[in-house]
């Protein structure tokens, strides 16, 4: 394996535990920061400059507006209720399944390498995404979740076309936005920090809104 | 370089609209505006540009002309309807950014990139959610959504790119091809809230201003089963591969969906509930499309997506209309309503003679088609006659607006168009007091106008049927041949 690669494949894969497993949520987004910016360079070639200057700028923009609301530090994200340990040997086990099953039955014309921190970073975001009980860490799930899905396309198919770096960045960029501003949502009401609503049971009946309903209202029901 | 000047209209309108968005008025004028210069861009698109952007194809077709003149008017008259019926200020931005993700989708003829372009789309959909009171509530429904943009996104991306190459020398079985497509229509069925999936539409559906709920649900989702259509036709229906057990499994998502999702609407008593299950209703037929894997499935296939999204468009534009009028969504507080409102009835009307359809109509013959090219056996009449249970919450909404009023107190509605003398010395307070004398029957009017533009596309009016037999586009370079 390109010793490159190799490096930039553990760097990916230290930015991805540490960004599910602490507990600061701006030491998690800066974590998640090393995934997204060394992401681009896990291609065999690199993508072109304009692409890879896409790429980099998307990441930033992402890491700057996750970075907003959890800048004063004030609240923290979930973490994981497994330990380092058992995050990075999820995320080593998925790295061997994805560099052994690289090509997943036809020859590949992306890097094993690319194949195999895509799994792991899948693999990393299960938990977050399952589990997680608060929207930052939803929210770098998701973030993993997609490079997870890019580097597994570029371990298929290559290093992907100018355009469809632009595309990524795009999305990146937008991933991070959208977290981003309902973190802030939800930081603005009450103080709760990053948590989410707690899930009310399911509403079977909703009680008239307008007009005065007639009927006494029975007291278990709730009045919307 | 139309199809240039209307990708860029929607980039550059989106970016400062939500940039802006912290001044609502600039926001939603630029996002407005926005809509406008979409729409005059998507009509003067010429449908044979082809070029070439960053070692990719672009390419218009007819098909993709259609779809955004319908959508960026949609969205405008939904907009226009926002401004008054309330809605969100990030509105008019999302409706343009979902158009300019499915104006950039539909054009790529590499379906990777396209389905990343969608996931873009649906990520911005997310804004929506977010409620001035009660915020951390819409958070949570808006992180929901986010997670099912992205895993859908994921899947799609996945499925596309193992079958996006060189497959000369494969060793696997051929069940992978199963799970590549199977991986596909699921990624569908999450974005359409297609049951089992339908949590989310639920949760949606109280969140969201009802005139958003179009973007969310039916036209970003669409623009992603158009992709995943051309690809399936083109990477999964010409295999001999046996791919049996998958397509049964999209088949009772389709049929589960037809059928549930539309008792789920008919015995909603929220009117908003009523509009997010009967589009997920509708998306089963376009589920129906996936589970056909045969050719002829395209065209019936694409006809049936515009019908769909314009159709549901008007349905959820009447309701956010009725909840202006009559300031309730809850159905049994709705008695009476057609009498106090007739425009409002006609507009029904309309929208259900274009939702259900009538023999001859472009949208008729597309369902009836997907269900005999996805079905087979007696199942067949049944799920064919479950595409027209709608006429039951159809039927009780109408059955609701001719009954007696049981209150005789019942706010009076201004349906009416109502004139003022204009004062001259104060020509723009007269001007702005009759706007807003009459904003309530000029919401209704918009109503109509999509009600009539959703018959018309039912109909085919608009050229659907032609422009969905449309080859999709292919990946070759500006003077090499097109196959």
């Amino acid at each position: 394996m390109n010793p490159a690669l190799a490096a930039v494949a553990i760097a990916i894969l230290a930015g991805a535990v540490a960004a599910v497993f602490v507990r600061d949520a701006r030491v998690a987004v800066l974590a998640l920061a090393v995934v997204l910016l060394a992401t681009p360079f896990l291609a065999d070639p690199i993508a072109a400059t304009s692409g890879l200057v896409a790429r980099l700028i998307g990441a930033v923009l992402a890491t700057y507006l996750l970075w907003i609301p959890v800048r004063d530090g004030a609240h923290p994200t979930g973490g994981s209720r497994l330990g380092w340990a058992a995050d990075a040997l999820v995320a080593g086990a998925a790295a061997i399944v994805g560099s052994v099953s690289h090509g997943l039955g036809a020859p590949a014309t992306g890097p094993a390498a690319a194949s195999a921190v895509g799994f792991a970073l899948a693999a990393t975001a299960i938990a977050p995404l399952l589990t997680g009980r608060d929207l930052v860490r939803v929210g770098i799930g998701l973030s993993l979740l997609l490079q997870g899905a890019v580097l597994v396309r570029v371990g298929l198919g290559g290093t992907p076309s100018a355009l469809e770096e632009l595309v990524i960045a795009g999305a990146t960029a937008a991933l991070g936005g959208a977290i981003g501003v309902l973190a802030m949502a939800a930081r603005s009401d009450g103080t709760g920090g990053f948590a989410l609503a707690e899930e009310l049971p399911p509403r079977r009946r909703r009680q008239t809104d307008v007009r005065p309903d007639p009927r006494p209202a029975p007291p278990s029901e709730e009045r919307s | 370089m139309s199809l240039v000047a209307f990708l860029l209209i929607a980039i550059v309108g989106t970016t400062l609209a939500l940039l802006a968005r912290r001044w609502e008025r600039i926001a939603l004028t630029i996002g407005v505006a926005g809509l406008a210069a979409a729409f005059a861009a998507a009509l003067a698109m010429d449908p044979t540009t082809r070029l070439e952007v960053g070692g990719s194809v672009l390419a218009a077709s007819s098909y993709l002309r259609l779809f955004l003149v319908l959508g960026t008017f949609v969205g405008l008259v939904l907009a226009l309807i926002g401004l008054v019926a309330g809605s969100r200020r990030d509105a008019p931005a999302v409706t343009l950014g979902t158009m300019g993700a499915a104006g950039l989708a539909l054009s790529l003829p590499d379906a990777r990139i396209a389905v990343l372009a969608i996931t873009v789309g649906g990520m911005l959909g997310v804004l929506l959610t977010i409620v001035p009171t009660g915020a951390r509530v819409g958070a949570g429904v808006g992180v929901r959504d986010l997670r099912a943009v992205v895993v859908s996104g994921a899947m799609a991306i996945a499925a596309t790119a193992w079958i996006g190459r060189d497959l000369g020398e494969l060793v696997a079985q051929p069940v992978v091809f199963g799970l590549a497509y199977l991986a596909f229509a699921l990624a569908v069925a999450i974005r359409f809230g297609a049951i089992p999936f339908h949590i989310l539409v639920g949760r949606l559906t109280d969140a969201v201003p009802e005139t958003g709920l179009p973007v969310l649900l039916a036209w970003g989702p669409a623009s992603l089963a158009i992709v995943g259509l051309a690809w399936v036709d083109s990477s999964i229906a010409p295999l001999p591969v046996d791919v049996g057990p998958e397509r049964a499994v999209v088949v009772a998502i389709a049929v589960a969906s037809i059928v549930l999702a539309t008792f789920a609407a008919w015995i909603q008593d929220d009117l908003e509930h009523v509009v997010g299950y009967s589009i997920v209703g509708d998306a089963g037929v376009v589920m129906l499309a996936f589970a056909a894997l045969d050719p002829a499935a395209w065209t019936p296939g694409r006809t049936w997506i515009l019908a769909f999204v314009v159709t549901r468009s008007a349905f959820a534009a009447w309701a956010a209309v009725v909840r202006h009028s009559f300031w309730t969504g809850r159905l049994p507080d709705l008695r009476g309503w057609a009498i106090r409102s007739p425009l409002l009835a006609v507009a029904l009307v309309v929208i259900v003679v274009a939702s259900i359809g009538l023999p001859g109509f472009a949208a008729f013959q597309a369902r009836s088609d997907l269900v005999d090219l996805a079905i087979d056996g007696p199942l067949q009449v049944l799920v064919l006659i479950a595409t027209l249970a709608p006429i039951l919450y159809y039927g009780r909404l109408l059955a609701l607006g001719v009954r007696r009023l049981d209150v005789t107190s019942a706010p009076a509605v201004e349906w009416r168009p109502r004139w003022t003398a204009m004062d001259l010395t104060d020509v723009r307070g007269s001007a702005m007091r009759l706007v807003t004398a009459n904003a309530t029957i000029g919401i209704t009017l918009l109503v109509l106008v999509l009600g009539v533009a959703s018959l018309l596309t039912s109909i085919g009016a608009f050229g659907g049927p032609q422009a969905a037999a449309g080859l999709p586009p292919v990946q070759t370079l500006p003077g090499e041949t097109t196959p």
